[in-house]
């Protein structure tokens, strides 16, 4: 691995830390890392966490020192350069192919005649069956959809899109190594591999396509973008950050959407109050954000010099995860965090992370989760939480329920 | 001395009293800011505070929080400016509506008659004209004290001289036990203050309405369907009073008449303690039993609160939007002397 060549004393209950345990929950692990050690080494990651909202700013806002970089299993996925792992001009040319379409006010301008016929679609999908499970029905065709449309993908499927973010992210969250740092399963990149050759041959001649005629599709703009007049971006400048899009950007807004419905349902009373008065929704979003970061672990930094962040020394070439969705529940910062309060005070949450790798999307994955649940909840106002079905969180570098049963009358 | 209060993004100023409510000096000014109880209760009418002094007045605490506060939020029908100011209604401003200025008029009593068990009729012929939308309400001035009761117009807005309310007998309260069913009288002085008030039907509307009302909350739906009716303004109109015996309902044979008149109206009165020939039950169920799907539709509710959430839980099983459904509570008077506001 980069960095972490020291390997520091860890204690035996750090050492014991697998993989599939933070996925299934990593709460308990994680409120004891934030009060014993907040930036600590994690063996069967081969790299060290960062817990508290504290140190994952310190990190994150100092983007001189400490820089983008992928996750080992990111980087085995997407390849390079992606957005997440390059920086100074690179990374700002890569930002200025994205970003434009993901500003505020643009996003203004289009997110509405996007996103609201698509989410009305899925809900009359659904509407007259009187259940459903909605992450699959739902939140992640609403979520897939409008970012397909946005990008030009169109004539690609919500479930082929849904299959390639669930493949892409196998391979992401396939961190373990073992004693040598070596993968521990590697066979759990195939999934990944596959997606990603099948996402070149659909998108390949898409991309011939816009090369001769452009028009007002994301990938159009990445095309052509700020370059000279009669060229356009090598398509190994585009793939890797494209990737990274097809897994968290169409990935997570699902997960917050679902996760900020399953947040309501633990408050019935602010369930009322959000399904009676739409404008609430935001918060009710801003809420679940903090309480199930949908990125809970995801995005890493590496320092270019010898630094100190929470007490840990930390040699130049550390690499460091930031745990958002442990830093969303320092109890510095929010009372009881393992509730769902969306009436808690506002303290901003970090799960759209900071500095100038701060999530490019963050407006945008809002407004798709807001108008999404607008059309859901006035539609079906009478939503109830299927109790026959347990509601299972998964997940630790992306986290959220994996289904979310509802019931209606029809 | 006055202030000028302006409201950030409308550019509109009002001129403010030191001694008066921002939102009486909006609405005063023919400016509409969202609001509804005028008493600090509902919250509806909190604005931001760009810039400027001010005090909030009698703001609750439980609807005004500290947090609000220290966000540097007011309640509109409570805080006094204490220098010029630029605030901004949290909620947006509908501007597709025309509103009618906040103003003082008087009038006399022409009729006060008892119409069902502990309820009367008070019509009042004003000295001049106070234009309103159909389920505002006005404000009365107890005679001889110093307190007002909010009460919704039953008349249609078409009639501007003479206003109709219905009134509900309080026990010990001061506007009705110690004043309308005591001393007042044909022919007494009465002095009001109005229109306010969010509810209503503010614009023509495609899709039909279900009204329901209990007890004198079938006020404002009087004035509401009569203007609907001749404006045809709702395509189809389910109108359910509910009382709890025969004696609480009143106005029935009104109602009747105009369903004859009107194949688009529909009458639906509901008892919830008697039997009779009509419908018996709550009157939400008697909904529910009606309607197997409210998809498509909007509602108007007015009455106790309990019957107005039971209603709006009702409507959301058989999934009508909570954005067409629009509710009117009876409120409790927080900073009055004795408990009863907001009825019929």
């Amino acid at each position: 691995m980069d960095g972490n060549t020291q390997i520091p004393n860890v204690p035996d209950w750090i050492a014991e830390i697998t993989v599939p345990e933070l996925e299934r929950d990593p709460y308990p692990i994680y409120e004891r890392l934030r009060k014993e050690a907040p930036v600590a080494f994690i063996p069967a990651l081969g790299l060290h966490v960062a817990s508290t909202k504290e140190a994952c700013r310190e990190i994150a806002s100092d983007g001189d020192n400490w820089h983008g970089f992928i996750s080992p299993a990111g980087g085995r996925t997407f390849g390079h350069p992606n957005v997440l792992n390059v920086n100074g001009a690179e990374h700002k040319e890569l930002r200025c192919m994205v970003d434009p379409a993901l500003q505020p006010a643009e996003v203004d301008r289009y997110v509405e005649d996007l996103v609201r016929p698509i989410a009305r679609r899925y809900v009359e999908a659904i509407e007259d069956k009187g259940a459903a499970d909605l992450v699959e029905t739902f939140c992640e065709p609403v979520s897939v959809r409008s970012l397909g449309d946005l990008l030009g993908l169109q004539s690609v499927s919500s479930d082929k899109l849904r299959e390639w973010f669930h493949k892409l992210s196998v391979s992401f969250t396939n961190a373990a190594v073992d004693d040598k740092g070596e993968w521990a399963n590697p066979e759990g990149f195939t999934p990944g591999d596959e997606a990603r050759a099948e996402i070149r041959e659909v998108v390949d001649p898409l991309l011939d396509h816009w090369e001769k005629h452009p028009d007002d599709s994301a990938l159009s703009h990445w095309l052509h973008d700020g370059m000279p007049e009669g060229k356009t971006r090598d398509r190994e400048r585009i793939y890797p950050t494209l990737f990274v899009f097809l897994l968290g950007a169409m990935q997570e807004p699902g997960h917050a959407m679902a996760s900020t419905i399953a947040g309501l349902w633990t408050r019935p009373d602010q369930y009322d109050r959000v399904i009676d008065d739409p404008a609430l929704i935001r918060r009710a979003i801003g809420e679940s954000l903090r309480w199930t970061s949908p990125i809970w672990s995801a995005v890493a930094r590496q320092n270019q010099r010898d630094t100190t962040v929470a007490g840990t020394f930390l040699p130049a070439g550390s690499v460091v995860m930031l745990s958002y969705g442990s830093a969303n529940h320092d109890v510095n910062d929010y009372n009881a965090p393992s509730d769902f309060d969306m009436d808690r005070p506002p303290v901003p949450h970090i799960a759209f992370g900071a500095g100038p790798h701060a999530c490019a999307g963050t407006y945008f994955a809002s407004e798709v989760c807001r108008i999404g649940l607008e059309e859901l909840f006035e539609v079906i106002p009478n939503l109830e939480r299927d109790l026959s079905h347990e509601i299972d969180f998964w997940g630790w570098g992306f986290r959220g329920p994996k289904e979310l049963h509802a019931t209606w009358e029809v | 001395m006055a202030f000028d209060v302006k409201l950030k993004s409308l550019g509109k100023t009002a001129r403010a009293e030191p001694d008066q409510p921002l939102l009486d000096a909006f609405l005063r000014d023919g400016v509409w800011l969202p609001h509804n109880c005028t008493q600090g209760t509902c919250g509806s009418c909190k604005c931001r505070v760009e810039s400027g002094e001010f005090d909030h007045g009698n703001a609750p605490l439980s609807t005004l929080t500290e947090e609000e506060r220290a966000q540097g939020l007011l309640l509109g029908c409570q805080a006094r400016a204490k220098s010029d100011m630029v605030i901004e209604p949290i909620t947006a401003v509908e501007d597709d509506v025309v509103h009618h200025p906040l103003r003082d008029v008087a009038g006399r009593i022409a009729v006060l008659e008892d119409i069902a068990r502990d309820t009367r009729r008070l019509v009042i012929e004003l000295d001049d004209d106070m234009t309103f939308l159909a389920g505002q309400y006005a404000e009365i001035k107890v005679p001889g004290t110093s307190a007002w009761r909010q009460y919704s117009m039953a008349n249609p807005p078409s009639e501007t001289r003479r206003l109709e309310f219905h009134l509900k007998r309080t026990e010990g309260g001061i506007a009705t036990d110690q004043w309308l069913f005591r001393r007042a009288a044909v022919g007494d002085r009465v002095e009001l203050k109005g229109p306010l008030g969010n509810f209503g039907l503010f614009r023509p509307q495609d899709d039909p309405a279900i009204l329901i009302a209990g007890g004198t909350g079938l006020a404002p739906m009087k004035s509401i369907v009569q203007h609907a009716l001749a404006e045809g303004l709702i395509p189809e109109i389910w109108l359910y009073h509910g009382g709890r015996g025969a004696a609480d309902l009143y106005d029935g044979e009104f109602f009747e008449a105009l369903a004859d008149r009107h194949p688009n109206f529909h009458y639906r009165p509901c008892l919830s303690e008697d039997t009779w020939d009509g419908r018996c039950g709550m009157v939400t169920d008697c909904v529910l039993e009606d309607f197997k799907s409210c998809k498509g539709m909007s509602a108007y509710l007015c009455g106790p609160p309990a019957m107005v959430q039971a209603a709006g839980k009702a409507l959301k099983r058989r999934r009508m939007p909570p954005r067409r459904t629009f509710k009117e509570e009876f409120t409790t008077a927080e900073h009055a002397d004795a408990p009863l506001a907001k009825a019929g």
